[in-house]
């Protein structure tokens, strides 16, 4: 499977993370390295959901207790009881990670679909209302913080020190989750996914390889948990909130479920939204959710699955039939998105405490708002007018654009043959209860 | 890298030409601004500014502050995220509070960043975070609690309830189980001899969780206290007061949090005759509280409810220990010579005098201890009730003793 077609953009890739904290601001520094984060706990959760159809929704467990792990390690080196160097920190999580993906899994495993999620969810339930009253382990409302200790000649004091720790971990259990989907184990999880009963019918222990293939996930959920905890220097019960669950499915989901990488992506790309966006507005959860809702009703493979079905069909030199009614498409959604984020930001403005406090200082007028820089008229035509006409323009042009790119994407796809679609690029699978 | 300046902008006139390439020392607010906890950030956010605003318009200053605001997203982890955007912007001042969770990152970070960058120092302005261990064994130079601890509002509420012969003999203690909680319990018991009381009934249960307390209460109407102990917050809370009203329950509640926006509203007519306490009522100090709650709500739209009194003093505070470090126009804020400055600094307030203690970086916070009744002056929650104050107690008659715990660590100057 490793050829020169996929190796070099993922050595390009590679070398340009290497050299990326030279140009990154701090901020975007310290972004870069939560979004690793988030991308190899949405890997590890993919790993048992996209792989072996397992949709947990207590992953936040093996990520919390990855992270505790790795700070009362860090906490006994920090105290001088013994010596542990910080890069390989991370181990701790893995083997943490791993024992209680085995005891838990080996329970949530028994059953499968809805019942299998309800399971993963009550263990992490447990593990979120035992922490905060678990002083000596978990430290409370406030947890327990340490200190990255020097080793190996480095002092890790500083954040690009962090990137490069986070970057290898990064690179290597992601590689390793790879590997393990080529292994005999890994084709099993596929099995098990689309059939569980003809697995059990060809002589395979189901169960057994289930609680080992979520055993593995959890692992690389508690390097993420770890690495979480060596950049934060601190932790506490919150980190094993039901929250932290959902937001890893639906950053999966949004990515891709059924690609590799495509979890990874959401991750990122997730990640990176939520912290630009609630610094600008307080309304950014209502977008995130609205991204989550258009791509589980447009493209329900995910990012990931888009890039994978360009990569599969577009002809070589079809790209150029893409370009301008992609373009065409980007404006179209821009203009819709600039007339929703208008209507949204206004309500919001004019519903809070101060503009009110104004309104009730005027009498009950209403008085003008203030938004991106300039001032409104709640109830001007010309108020109302932008955010109509940028949405009578986006929708008028929707299904021009649509016909459009249709026409591009049959000229840009012919003549490539259907090839059978590999079963880890198929659709996301949500296995029903059976 | 966007930078979220929704600054204090309206000062902004203010500023002189001459000193506009001046840079004006920063100040983060790191608060939970959206989703489900944005309510309670929200008091911060409207006290902070309303605060400030006061710092600004004296010029404690010279070349003017900056306010700049990030959402923490209810998480300890984002907080950690935006606590170092807040860093890389440029502020000096943290101000966070809402939660002791997210306060433990807060105060870690800090220590770190300030082992770490000699000379840049940071520091955290504590408005809300409760947990006794930040002025115990968390205690360091760069933090400032403005608020109260589990202690000092036990305290307050003993002295004034046995003052107006209200606390009686027997008292029973209920509470979630978490160090907020814990520290609750473990206070009523100690005090208990001082006091005047025994306990005879305790109990801890699971925060947030319990739909119908009539069990509980069922066990407190067996044990018969006089008075009912309960550190109790949000639905925990309500859902007791509920339970409490419908059981016919004879006992007083002495409840810290019956002054959270919604609970008078919720609660109805089983919150008369319990006790609360805050760092601020409108009528616990007269004309002077009252004027203060007027021109609050003239600028905010609403009269300062829970936390928000004491986070006004606390951006006082600051302005004061600014104004003591006599800077001119050009300077840069030096971070450690403000904490130094703020360990002894005094702010004068409608409540009365907030005094910072040196030893353990907790102010000392005037108290008021009121019941809820019909008769109240300023009502709550648009109900007929409100909070009338039956004492005032001064920030030295409602401290607590340092706890021994704090090591205070003093940079060498």
């Amino acid at each position: 499977m490793i050829n020169a077609r996929t190796i070099v953009p993922l050595l390009a890739a590679l070398g340009l993370l290497v050299i990326l904290p030279l140009f990154l601001s701090p901020n975007l520094l310290n972004a870069a390295i939560k979004m690793m984060i988030a991308a190899l706990f949405a890997l590890a959760f993919a790993l048992a959901m996209g792989q072996a159809g397992m949709l947990s929704f207590g992953h936040s467990a093996y990520y919390g207790l990855g992270a505790f792990a790795a700070l009362h390690l860090m906490r006994a080196v920090e105290h001088k009881l013994f010596g542990f160097p910080t890069p390989m920190i991370p181990l701790a999580g893995a083997l943490i990670g791993f024992l209680f993906g085995l005891v838990f899994g080996w329970f949530a495993t028994q059953r499968t679909g809805v019942y299998f999620s309800m399971v993963t969810l009550a263990l992490a339930e447990l593990l979120f209302t035992l922490a905060p009253t678990w002083n000596a382990l978990f430290g409370g409302e406030s947890g327990i913080s340490t200190i990255r200790g020097p080793s190996w000649g480095i002092n890790f004091g500083s954040d690009a020190d962090v990137y490069y720790l986070t970057l290898g971990w990064f690179v290597v259990s992601a590689w390793c989750m790879w590997a393990f989907t080529k292994t005999p184990v890994g084709r099993l999880a596929l099995a098990l996914r689309d059939n569980e009963q003809r697995v059990r019918f060809l002589g395979f222990n189901t169960h057994v390889a289930r609680t080992l293939i979520f055993a593995i996930s959890c692992l690389f959920t508690g390097v993420a948990g770890a690495l979480l905890a060596i950049a934060n220097e601190a932790a506490n019960y919150t980190i094993f909130s039901a929250q932290a669950s959902a937001n890893v499915v639906l950053q999966t989901f949004i990515g891709g479920a059924g690609t590799f990488f495509g979890p990874a992506l959401g991750a990122m790309i997730m990640t990176f939204f939520a912290r630009i966006t609630s610094d600008l507005t307080r309304s950014w959860l209502l977008y995130q959710g609205l991204i989550f809702v258009l791509v589980m009703l447009f493209a329900p493979q995910g990012l990931g699955g888009l890039a994978d079905l360009h990569a599969r069909k577009v002809r070589t030199n079809g790209w150029k039939h893409l370009v301008a009614p992609y373009l065409l498409c980007l404006v179209v959604g821009l203009l819709l998105i600039a007339g929703l984020v208008f209507v949204v930001e206004s309500i919001h403005v004019v519903l809070t405490d101060a503009y009110l406090a104004k309104r009730a200082a005027a009498k009950g007028e209403w008085v003008p708002y203030e938004l991106f820089g300039q001032t409104f008229e709640p109830f001007s035509p010309v108020t109302w007018a932008i955010p109509i006409m940028l949405v009578a323009i986006g929708s008028t042009l929707l299904p021009v654009a649509r016909r459009i790119t249709a026409r591009a994407w049959l000229a840009a796809t012919r003549d490539v043959p259907d090839e059978p679609i590999a079963p880890s690029a198929s659709a996301a699978p949500v296995a029903p209860p059976s | 890298m966007t930078r979220t300046i929704v600054a204090a902008t309206c000062f902004a006139a203010c500023l002189v030409t001459s000193v506009a390439n001046a840079e004006p020392v920063k100040i983060a607010l790191i608060e939970s601004l959206s989703g489900g906890q944005a309510v309670t950030g929200k008091l911060f956010q409207s006290a902070v500014k309303y605060g400030l605003a006061k710092v600004e318009a004296e010029k404690a200053w010279p070349d003017g502050i900056k306010l700049l605001e990030y959402d923490n997203q209810g998480g300890p982890s984002e907080a950690a995220d935006k606590l170092k955007a807040a860093i890389n912007d440029g502020a000096q001042i943290i101000i966070q509070g809402a939660s002791s969770a997210i306060g433990g990152q807060i105060t870690a970070d800090v220590q770190k960043h300030n082992a770490r960058n000699p000379g840049k120092e940071i520091m955290w302005i504590n408005v809300g975070a409760e947990a006794m261990e930040f002025t115990g064994p968390k205690c360091h130079f760069y933090h400032f609690r403005w608020n109260g601890n589990a202690e000092i509002r036990l305290k307050a509420m003993l002295i004034a309830m046995k003052d107006a012969n209200a606390l009686g003999t027997k008292v029973y203690i209920i509470g979630q189980n978490y160090s907020w909680g814990h520290d609750v319990q473990k206070l009523t018991r100690d005090y208990a001899k001082e006091y005047g009381y025994t306990i005879v009934g305790d109990v801890i249960h699971d925060v947030n969780k319990i739909q119908d307390f009539a069990p509980y209460v069922a066990k407190i109407k067996e044990a018969g206290p006089d008075t009912v102990v309960t550190g109790n917050w949000s639905n925990d809370l309500l859902l007791l007061m509920k339970a409490a009203g419908d059981s016919g329950l004879k006992a007083r509640f002495l409840a810290y949090w019956i002054d959270q926006p919604g609970n008078i509203a919720n609660a109805g007519d089983t919150a008369d005759g319990h006790y609360t306490q805050s760092t601020f009522f409108p009528d616990a100090n007269g004309e002077k509280t009252a004027a203060f709650a007027e021109d609050f709500k003239a600028k905010t739209g609403q009269y300062p409810l829970n936390v928000q009194g004491h986070v006004t003093h606390a951006m006082w505070g600051l302005g004061e220990a600014l104004k003591a470090l006599k800077a001119k126009p050009g300077d840069k804020l030096n971070v450690k010579a403000l904490a130094s400055a703020m360990e002894n600094v005094t702010v004068d307030t409608s409540m009365g005098p907030i005094k910072m203690r040196s030893e353990d970086h907790q102010a000392l916070v005037p108290l008021a201890i009121a019941v809820v009744s019909k008769d109240a002056k300023f009502k709550a929650d648009n109900t007929e009730r409100g909070f009338k104050t039956i004492k005032l107690l001064t920030g030295e008659q409602a401290s607590s003793p340092v706890q021994p715990s704090c090591k205070m660590d003093r940079p060498k100057s």
